[in-house]
């Protein structure tokens, strides 16, 4: 692999991590979508950076304009779920989840 | 390569500031600015059909979309975050980065290439004719956020 792959591979891997852990110390809702988005975007730049190490990178493109569409519906029907336990509970809490019962 | 860089340190920092800052809003506009310079490095990797795509759906689309959700949960923006996570998060990625820099220089030369395929026609040709079965589950995906969306905002019978 070039070298020019590794600085990729070092930044992705940069946003990944960054992600994981606004995963696992915010509380906002909100804030844990933003955190996932920033996961996405790490796994975005390592596709298309190892297409254009391979001279793939049409097909790494494709793969990207995929991910990016599922990105949106999964955006789009978080936000919806947020909204619905904002209604519920009056709270983007994540701990005010804990207290639904049924 | 010096500007690519540049771009991607910015990139990371503004995807830390956006998990970072209190403020949802602040945040998202970060968030924002992180994929338009994302689009940027595409555009200079010579990729413009995925720029195009990160700077309008994912710089534009998501974007609306987050502030849209701010704006109608704005009475709840007063969560209380852990103080040890204010403390832990920068300490904990900062740690890190120095530990994936030393192992990223450890490992240069050392992952075998593999022979990458050739790849013939055009753009289009790929994504619509190489990938068929793709596009029927990326459309079962787009119809499946729809659903979820409408059966979310659905009026409730007055029997519930």
């Amino acid at each position: 692999m070039t070298n020019t792959w590794y600085l990729y591979l070092f930044f992705a891997v940069a946003l990944v991590v960054a992600g994981l852990l606004g995963l696992l110390g915010r509380r906002n809702l909100i804030k844990l979508l933003i955190a996932i988005e920033v996961i996405g975007k790490g796994i975005t730049l390592l596709l298309l950076a190892t297409g254009y190490a391979k001279a793939s990178l049409l097909t790494a493109q494709a793969l990207v304009i995929t991910y990016i569409v599922i990105e949106v519906s999964l955006v789009a029907t978080a936000m919806a779920l947020i909204i619905n336990i904002y209604r519920e509970s009056k709270s983007l809490d994540i701990r005010s989840l804990a207290k639904l019962k049924g | 390569m010096v500007l690519q860089t540049a771009l991607l340190i910015g990139m990371v920092l503004f995807a830390v500031l956006a998990i970072l800052l209190k403020d949802v809003l602040r945040s998202a506009i970060a968030l924002a600015v992180a994929s338009l310079l994302l689009g940027i490095v595409f555009f200079r990797m010579g990729a413009p059909y995925a720029g195009v795509f990160e700077i309008s759906v994912v710089a534009g689309l998501i974007t609306v979309l987050f502030i849209l959700t701010i704006a109608l949960t704005r009475k709840g923006d007063e969560v209380r975050e852990s103080r040890l996570a204010n403390w832990v998060f920068p300490l904990a990625f900062v740690a890190f980065v120095i530990i994936d820099a030393l192992v990223m220089k450890g490992l240069i030369g050392k992952i075998p290439a593999l022979a990458g395929g050739t790849e013939t026609g055009t753009f289009g040709d790929i994504l619509w004719k190489g990938r068929t079965l793709d596009l029927v589950g990326q459309i079962a995906v787009i119809l499946a956020g729809v659903f979820a969306v409408l059966a979310l905002f659905r009026k409730r019978d007055n029997h519930d």
